[in-house]
Formats: structure tokens, C-alpha cells, sequence
């Protein structure tokens, strides 16, 4: 468990850190369930830290988001590392951008914060309409506690957290400099029930079921955007030339940018779930992305972001592979 | 309108062994199904998955991926990465809903050009099993 506390002194140290240019963790958000990515630049600022089970956000995608101008003539760039608050699940999408070079070491400092799970936004804004200006949240022992306008709540973890998180191997960081609480116990187990039931079915059915989520999507990128693993530099999306996918929104270049997406991420995804929880047409990606993830883990014996020494997936080959379908 | 459904096949074959055993199929005069509309690439391991998910929407019924046997591959390895990435491509289209005899990858060497008939039989055969593409197909293609 984190004693919040504890995390505002490390992070206040941290910051006042020489060699350290920002500290990014959670604050509290507008309004709701919701929570904010907080950037801290000041020792005072570390104040406004939260860590609750509102803190789905996973902050990795800032590692590589940040803008990288060209420095002025006569100009030192800045090479002070970036703090990072990380989930276990978090901790994953920086190993795996570790493995793929797409961070250096020595750029970034993580400070892991053990995780009980993170609410799934759908399922409190149903479950309790009258959330008022700002929700605060807490872990009970197999709950989540909710201060909510009208009082206090506490309602089981199934009902309100994140299907990742129900199903969460990962809940401590596999990889922090600063561990900011004590390890939590592992709860849960994968077996990939929802994709077994989806390939049980019947091709047809299947398709039934894709095209009438894929034809839905309205090309927004979110789940790009928001993507801890998706940092090219020069994204297929953007191109016209090669037009790989392209742009029209109609279900065949749906299906075409969603199977883009999904298989750029094999052997890649570490099944943060952010793509699904920004899809603001509600297509179950992580369903997707889980087929790939189970068949890595099945025919290849990889988990991504597990391993800082391992080679990425999809650029490494084992002579021995198995491909029992090929003539 | 026939009333045999004759489906529409790209094939990626390498240039050092599946197009050269097609080759020798042909120099040798072997009888195989015309349903393939060869595409000569360098190595199976250029073949980019997207290449795959392209054809079936510009009108493909069938797509087949053809190179050296595991450990001949002329740049030593381009045919190792294709199978990791085909192996887990194939799992991925199929399970949006592609039938599953559309997507074939084979290892023809230039020598088997009797190998290569065979592969041609059983793809088409397969392909006219799953019938005619329907599912993501770019409904006109304006160039």
C-alpha cells in the first residue's frame, strides 16, 4: 500500500533533486471519479499529489510524448531525467520502451507505487450518478471507498474496478528506483476467458461482432494518442504516401487501421488498457489486443515489459519456432 | 456469370526460391490452377503484414506468402522474422473473421516445382471453399 504522505515527501525530495527537470504523477480532476495527470516542476507543487483508485491514467505515454525541438545554437539540451509515478501495469510500458531503445535509462526515474486497481469510469458514472464536483477514493480490504456528496460508500472491487485489474498479474512495478510503498498481494489470474469465448465462435460471427464495433470508430486516434507504446516518430496513420490506411471512415479502413494498430502492437501491448478507456465510441480494443498478447504468451512463451534484457518480440526469432499452419 | 466461383489469389513469392520453383513449374510445363496473381518480392520477410490486410481489401480472395525453408533464407534470416510475424497475423485476421483458409503461407524451394503445384491446388481449393471476400473489401476503389 502507498501512504500518500510518504509518496509527497519522496516526490518533494525527488524534485528538489539537481538532476531531475519534472516529476509526473495524478492529482485530483475537475469534476467525478475523474483524476489529472499533474506535472510537478516545484517542491510545493508535490502537495497536490493524489494516488487513489482514480489513478488510471497510465503516465509512461509522457516519457515519449514530450516535444523534442531542435536547441538554439550555443545551447546545452536538457538532459535531467523525468520522474515518473508508475502502477505495476505502468512499470511495464517503461520496461518495454527500455527494451525498444525508445527511452534511455538514464533519462528516466521511476518510483513505484504498488496498486490495488483503478475504477473503471463507465462503471462508477453508472453505478453512482450524484458525484458532484470531485469524488476522493481510497482502497478498502477487497473494496473501494468512494466520498462521495452524499457520504461514504464502499462498494466491492468487481463492481467498480477495471477489467485489467480484475485480471491484473502485475500489480507492483516491476521495475522502480524508488519504491514509494510496500508490494501488494496478487489477487488475480489470466486466462483469457473473453478471447476463448470469442474464438469459440463462428467466423461469421465473429465479423458480425467486429463490424458493428469497427464501423463505429470515428478515426479520432485516441487510442494512438494515448498509447504508452505507440511513439513512432512517423506513424503510418500520417502518411499519404504510402497511403497504408486510408482516411475515410468506413468499415473497411476501420478494420484496416484496427488490425494496423492491434498487430503493430503484438508482442508489444502490456495491457494498460488505455486505448479502450479513451475510446469515446466504447469498441472493446483490449479485446483485440488480449488475442495477440494470449498468443505471444501461448506460441512464444514472451510477455512484454516483463524483462529489461529481453529482445523486442517482433525483431528477434527463435529457429525452433512453431508454425504448424504453414504448406 | 459461371457458376463456379473462381476466387482471386495474390501470392508474395521470394525472389531466390518460392518465384524461381514457380518457375521451374512452369519451364516444366506443370499443370496448376490460374487463380494466382504473382507478386515478386526480394524476400518473404519484406512482405509487410499490412501487405496482406491490403490485398483482401483492394479485391483479393486469398492471400499466400511464399519463401525459402526455415534456415535457406538468402539475406540468412528474412524468412524467421516472416514467420513469427505471419503466425501471429494469420491468428489476428482470423479472429475479426477471416476465414481461416484465406490467409496460406508455404516454404517452396527452386527446386520444388512439383511442390509448388500442390500448394496452388490447395490454396485454390481452400479459397473456394471460403467463397467470395465479402468483409472488409473497399467497396469501389477510385483512383
Amino acid at each position: 500500500m502507498v501512504d500518500v504522505e510518504k509518496l509527497k515527501k519522496i516526490a518533494r525530495e525527488t524534485i528538489s533533486r539537481d538532476d531531475v527537470r519534472c516529476l509526473i504523477g495524478w492529482r485530483q480532476g475537475s469534476y467525478g471519479f475523474r483524476a489529472a495527470p499533474h506535472f510537478v516542476g516545484k517542491p510545493e507543487e508535490a502537495d497536490q499529489l493524489i494516488f487513489s483508485p482514480l489513478c488510471s491514467h497510465n503516465l509512461a505515454t509522457y516519457l515519449t510524448l514530450a516535444e523534442k525541438l531542435p536547441v538554439p545554437r550555443g545551447q546545452e539540451p536538457d538532459t535531467r531525467k523525468v520522474a515518473l509515478l508508475v502502477k505495476g501495469c505502468d512499470s511495464r510500458a517503461v520496461v518495454q520502451q527500455l527494451v525498444e531503445q525508445g527511452i534511455r535509462r538514464e533519462n528516466v526515474l521511476v518510483i513505484g507505487c504498488p496498486c490495488r486497481g483503478v475504477v473503471d469510469q463507465k462503471k462508477v458514472e453508472a453505478k453512482y450518478p450524484d458525484m458532484g464536483a470531485a469524488v476522493t477514493a481510497d482502497w478498502g480490504e477487497k473494496t473501494v471507498i468512494f466520498n462521495l456528496p452524499s457520504g461514504r460508500v464502499e462498494a466491492p472491487r468487481e463492481e467498480v474496478l477495471a477489467g485489467k485489474c480484475m485480471t491484473c498479474r502485475y500489480p507492483n512495478p516491476l521495475l522502480a528506483d524508488i519504491e514509494a510503498g510496500d508490494a501488494v498481494a496478487v489477487w488475480g489470474s489470466d486466462e483469457y476467458t473473453d478471447v476463448r469465448e470469442m474464438e469459440a465462435g463462428d467466423p461469421r460471427q465473429r465479423w458480425l461482432f467486429w463490424e458493428e464495433k469497427f464501423s463505429s470508430c470515428i478515426r479520432c486516434y485516441s487510442c494512438r494518442n494515448v498509447c504508452p507504446m505507440c511513439y513512432c516518430e512517423d506513424c503510418i496513420l500520417d502518411r499519404l504516401n504510402p497511403g497504408w490506411v486510408w482516411r475515410s471512415a468506413n468499415t473497411s479502413e476501420n478494420t484496416a487501421f484496427q488490425l494496423a494498430r492491434a498487430f503493430h502492437l503484438a508482442g508489444r501491448c502490456i495491457e494498460c488498457g488505455e486505448c479502450e478507456r479513451v475510446c469515446p465510441v466504447d469498441i472493446p480494443l483490449m479485446k483485440l489486443n488480449r488475442k495477440l498478447t494470449k498468443e505471444v504468451r501461448e506460441k512464444f512463451a514472451f510477455e512484454p515489459g516483463t524483462d529489461p534484457e529481453s529482445k523486442p518480440l517482433q525483431a528477434s526469432y527463435r529457429p525452433d519456432d512453431k508454425a504448424d499452419f504453414i504448406l | 456469370m459461371s457458376a463456379q466461383f473462381e476466387p482471386n489469389i495474390v501470392a508474395f513469392l521470394c525472389n531466390w526460391c518460392s518465384y524461381a520453383g514457380a518457375d521451374l513449374a512452369g519451364t516444366s510445363r506443370t499443370h496448376y490452377p490460374p487463380n494466382l496473381n504473382v507478386i515478386r518480392v526480394m524476400c518473404s520477410g519484406r512482405v509487410n503484414p499490412l501487405f496482406v490486410v491490403n490485398a483482401l481489401q483492394q479485391g483479393a480472395d486469398g492471400v499466400l506468402v511464399s519463401g525459402c525453408h526455415p534456415g535457406d533464407c538468402h539475406y540468412m534470416e528474412g524468412n524467421f522474422h516472416a514467420r513469427r510475424r505471419f503466425t501471429l497475423l494469420r491468428e489476428l485476421i482470423e479472429y475479426v473473421g477471416v476465414e481461416p483458409g484465406r490467409f496460406n503461407m508455404s516454404w517452396v524451394s527452386a527446386s520444388e516445382g512439383a511442390k509448388w503445384k500442390d500448394v496452388v491446388g490447395e490454396v485454390v481449393v481452400k479459397a473456394k471453399e471460403a467463397g467470395p471476400f465479402k468483409q472488409f473489401r473497399r467497396d469501389k476503389i477510385n483512383w
